[in-house]
């Protein structure tokens, strides 16, 4: 029993992170309908920038974690203006937004190795290392950190989406970008406002995640799995981002434990497809129909 | 817009044309006498193995500044042509072919991973210029399932089946272990063949293997597997992986309240390995090429801190040695003939760093090279980890 | 300049990668589908033809073929599950079918696992890829100009209409998937015969995304564009081998220029003909500079 309690909490641990980074992502599919996989790249940006605000400035944990999400959040924005913007004037097919993603993670990541360079970096030690332990089970402070911190950021955009105006027009926008631009709403705008809170995430999450485990260029790569757990949830719903995230943790964490560790993610994505079978939109998409 | 079209078109030609005059200039030299013979490098300086890789790039640079300064070699100065590869085994054989065919190279050093060197046995036989891999440790790069030979393979380090059977030895026999788990990497060839010779040893020995996990190369997460071995309650984890998952599930499997000892091989040596986790690894074991301290293996520490700042990577002391033996063949051979030079690498005798360095004929492995057991240990004068060398141990 | 034996090598690469472009242009260029787990059918190409021809004995030709034809039952088979999911939905889903393959071939110890199977005959050459890339294209331009062709296209412009007029559409997907998963297999399986080795690391994600990268910047629906794009981009890698560390950030670069300054690719749409030689020589002749630019590109690799 303790042994499934103690995996029970390492999945729940490890979907946390990619809720993180899911929900960055899921908001700019609901506005902007294609797959930002750039995200990646910012969050790997974010966990060097909160990694540089702590050694370099005198800078609290706290201090260099607004740095970090502003600074990814000025990315995000700068990537926006450079990659997407252009392609949104012309009315692109998501396929070249779908790209012109994959140009930009590609650049950031390289561009990382050749200034910064490919070793693994490590942030200093800030927080007790020793875990929780209750009986034989162990939670990590870091867990509970992260945990606190991801539902402080997400009830902080919640709050923004159904709160204020700004949300009022990105909700609007997530319906019909066309229908909002025409009541009035300047989606240029929000869409800026998107991409940085989005980016935002991405520094927190990677700076997060900067901490838990450690730094190096590849870490969009993780992301992938965090794309995974949006589809899982249904592309576009920020609760469902988190349901299909920490769904995934627990999924991979219980097939690794109770079935086969090599063979994980196949089971992981045969049950993925499973779902998309029984439903093309995910847990919690929203179903959209062709409209001709 | 068709303007615009063909002006990106011109820019793109102008741009190749530029190109292929920079790689027209660096080639068509001749083998004249007083030419610089060429040395070739491939490995990886982009992709997650570029750490190991610049490190390595970085060594044969420095040492062919070092022989050049002391006024080369046959006379001639010596020139290094060092390619990228990505860790990518399609990169690698269109780097070989560029190095033998168009920069004409002598030989060529590295690469730093297996898939790459078993990539490339084709093209070095069909032009004639051997290879000298630093820490690629699968058996069928030199030999072949049959027992043949590959005739342009050679390698300076030591083999999986040998590093496993190592690591199984040793924690059988001298640390008489009897209960054993694994936790690899599925996706990393390197991480396989090591667990397979472990696995076989270590039960031919009488020990039992009480649980296998694996993760997937990108895995930042190991406590599932963890837990799952935490309650097969073993002695020792083998953990044949590099540096960064060896640091992050090291330090998982502490918080999860595991005690057993932890090994590896040599894929752990790194000082990042320390500052990510230290404490963690306190008292466990690697099987490693050779022993820091030796009084042959300092100098050459000091050597490439002082020249580019940073503790080499264990790939350092690798390359070295493969590149003492190259010089040695080719003083041997008396001239740059890539041929001349294939034939006189299992002639020579070399003492490098990490040894004395005899490239058997049959095998073309480095021959009677023992590994160097080592435990990593708080010095507590210093207050700093270290490895603290145990013993040379060969398997039999 | 460069030498042939290097030249050569890169040539076969260009043939390997274009024959996984041609399948892949069908896909999401004629058919409006974007597959990231293209690297997977590649794969099984690869690993099912190298051991026909290690183990079995099996000449290299029928290998390809063997190759192929495994690479489709498989897309038959995910094809099924996944082609009535829309979008990015359907996109994730093979992104998942890539790495599944990947995973399975590392488990599996009798295909070398992850340590790869080395010593597979080199059997590919410059000609017989030439051979086999004219034998595709010739193939590939007969299938679209055909009726299920144009079909297909019209399910990449108009699905719900293209229903409605009475297209199949499932069943057009499921075709172009199949042909182009047919393709990625024989490319796949030229490469193992090209390198003598292979590794599940080798059909990582990022191959897939390489070829679809091809596709595009080559120019969507156009297989000259293909042709185009497969050259280009096979060479660019090698051209800014002197830029090192840098290469790769100037290759990501280049993409996103290209998709915002000229997203429908070189060629997107137009094809090399006889036709549009003739008329660009004639616009030639009248004014500099103002060229149409799909011949002059159709006549270098035609």
């Amino acid at each position: 029993m303790s042994v499934f309690l103690q995996q029970l909490i390492n999945g729940l641990s490890i979907g946390s992170i990619y809720a993180l980074m899911a929900v960055g992502y899921s908001l700019v599919y609901s506005i902007l309908n294609f797959s930002n996989f750039a995200h990646g790249g910012v969050i790997m940006l974010g966990a060097y920038i909160g990694l540089y605000a702590l050694h370099l400035l005198p800078m609290s944990f706290l201090g260099a974690l607004v740095i970090a999400a502003f600074g990814a959040g000025l990315i995000a924005v700068v990537l926006e203006k450079v990659a997407y913007s252009p392609l949104r004037k012309r009315n692109a097919p998501s396929l070249y937004f779908i790209i012109s993603a994959m140009g930009a993670s590609i650049f950031l990541e390289n561009l990382v190795i050749a200034t910064i360079g490919p070793t693994f970096k490590t942030y200093p030690q800030i927080f007790n290392p020793i875990p929780f332990t209750f009986g034989s089970i162990s939670v990590s402070r870091i867990d509970v950190l992260m945990f606190v911190i991801a539902a402080i950021s997400l009830a902080i955009l919640v709050f923004i989406i159904e709160k204020t105006k700004v949300g009022l027009a990105i909700r609007a926008c997530s319906y019909s970008s066309r229908g909002s631009n025409l009541m009035g709403v300047n989606v240029n705008r929000i869409i800026f406002v998107i991409f940085l809170l989005g980016g935002m995430l991405a520094g927190i999450a990677g700076m997060l995640f900067g901490m838990k485990y450690t730094v190096y260029p590849q870490i969009g790569v993780i992301t992938n799995k965090s794309f995974i757990a949006a589809v899982f949830g249904g592309l576009g719903s920020l609760p469902g981002a988190v349901v299909g995230s920490l769904l995934l943790g627990l999924i991979e964490t219980l097939s690794s434990a109770y079935i086969a560790s090599q063979y994980r993610d196949l089971i992981a994505f045969t049950l993925l497809i499973v779902v998309l079978v029984i439903r093309p939109s995910g847990i919690m998409g929203k179903i959209t129909e062709d409209k001709a | 817009m068709k303007r615009k079209v063909s002006l990106f078109i011109s820019i793109m030609m102008v741009l190749l044309l530029a190109l292929t005059g920079c790689g027209g200039g660096s080639s068509g030299s001749g083998d004249a006498a007083t030419d610089p013979i060429k040395i070739g490098w491939i490995g990886s300086l982009t992709g997650d193995q570029a750490p190991w890789g610049k490190c390595e790039s970085q060594t044969v640079q420095m040492l062919i500044d070092e022989t050049n300064a002391a006024g080369g070699i046959l006379g001639r100065q010596l020139e290094l042509v060092a390619l990228d590869t990505k860790g990518d085994a399609n990169e690698a054989v269109n780097a070989v072919k560029r190095l033998v065919s168009q920069d004409k190279v002598c030989a060529i050093l590295g690469p730093n991973a297996s898939a790459q060197a078993l990539a490339i046995t084709g093209v070095l036989e069909s032009a004639g210029v051997s290879d000298i891999a630093t820490v690629a440790t699968n058996p069928k790069i030199t030999v072949n399932d049959d027992g043949s030979v590959n005739e342009y393979n050679f390698r300076v380090c030591f083999t999986d089946p040998y590093q496993g059977a190592v690591a199984a030895g040793y924690a059988a026999d001298i640390l008489k272990y009897k209960k054993a788990a694994i936790l690899y990497d599925v996706a990393s060839d390197y991480s396989q063949g090591f667990m397979q010779y472990f696995i076989e040893t270590f039960e031919a020995k009488g020990g039992t293997i009480v649980a296998k996990e694996a993760f997937k190369a990108g895995d930042t997460d190991f406590r599932p597997q963890l837990t799952k071995i935490k309650k097969a309650d073993p002695e020792v984890i083998l953990m044949p992986y590099y540096y960064k998952e060896v640091a992050l599930s090291a330090n998982q499997a502490r918080d999860l309240g595991i005690k057993a000892t932890l090994m590896g091989g040599d894929g752990w040596p790194s000082d990042t390995l320390f500052e990510m986790a230290g404490n963690s690894l306190e008292g466990s074991y690697v099987v490693n090429h050779f022993d820091y301290n030796d009084p042959d293996v300092k100098p050459l520490t000091e050597a490439y801190i002082a020249k580019y700042g940073t503790t080499p990577e264990i790939n350092c002391y690798m390359v070295h040695d493969a590149y003492k033996v190259l010089l040695a063949a080719i003083e041997k051979a008396g001239n740059a003939d890539p041929q001349a030079i294939t034939d006189a690498l299992t002639q020579v005798e070399v003492k490098g760093v990490t040894g004395t360095i005899k490239l058997g004929e049959k095998t073309h492995n480095p021959e009677g090279k023992e590994a160097a057991i080592q435990k990593i240990q708080l010095n507590p004068e210093t207050g700093e980890f270290e490895y603290a060398f145990m013993q040379k141990y060969g398997a039999n | 300049m460069f030498s042939w034996f290097y030249i050569e090598g890169i040539l076969i690469l260009v043939g390997i990668n274009l024959m996984v472009v041609l399948g892949l242009s069908l896909l999401t260029g004629f058919t409006g589908l974007f597959s990231f787990g293209h690297a997977g059918f590649m794969a099984i190409g690869a690993y099912v033809s190298a051991i026909c021809t290690m183990n079995f004995g099996i000449p290299f030709y029928a290998a390809l073929l063997l190759g192929g034809i495994a690479a489709m039952v498989a897309s038959l088979f995910i094809g099924y599950f996944t082609l009535n999911l829309k979008g990015d939905y359907f996109c994730i889903a093979t992104l998942g079918f890539g790495e599944a393959v990947r995973l399975i071939f590392d488990n599996l110890q009798y295909f070398g696992g992850a340590r790869g199977l080395p010593g597979i005959p080199l059997e590919t050459t410059l000609a017989k890829v030439v051979i086999i890339n004219i034998i595709g294209i010739a193939a590939m331009a007969f299938l679209i100009k055909s009726r299920h062709g144009r079909n297909m296209i019209a399910v990449r412009e108009e699905e719900l209409a293209s229903q409605a007029i009475g297209i199949n559409v499932f069943h057009y997907k499921m075709t172009s998937l199949a042909i182009s998963a047919l393709y990625a297999g024989i490319g796949g399986a030229l490469w193992a015969h090209y390198l003598g080795f292979i590794q599940p690391l080798m059909f990582q994600l990022t191959k897939s995304t390489e070829m679809t990268i091809m596709v595009i910047f080559g120019g969507l629906g156009s297989i000259t564009g293909s042709v185009v794009g497969a050259f280009i981009l096979t060479f660019l890698p090698e051209l800014l081998r002197e830029f090192a560390q840098w290469r790769l950030v100037v290759y990501g670069a280049a993409v996103i220029i290209i998709m915002i300054t000229r997203p429908q690719g070189m060629l997107g749409g137009m094809e090399f003909s006889l036709k549009g030689i003739i008329r660009f020589f004639r616009k030639f002749g009248k004014k500099k500079g103002q060229s149409a630019i799909n011949a002059p590109e159709g006549g270098a690799e035609g």
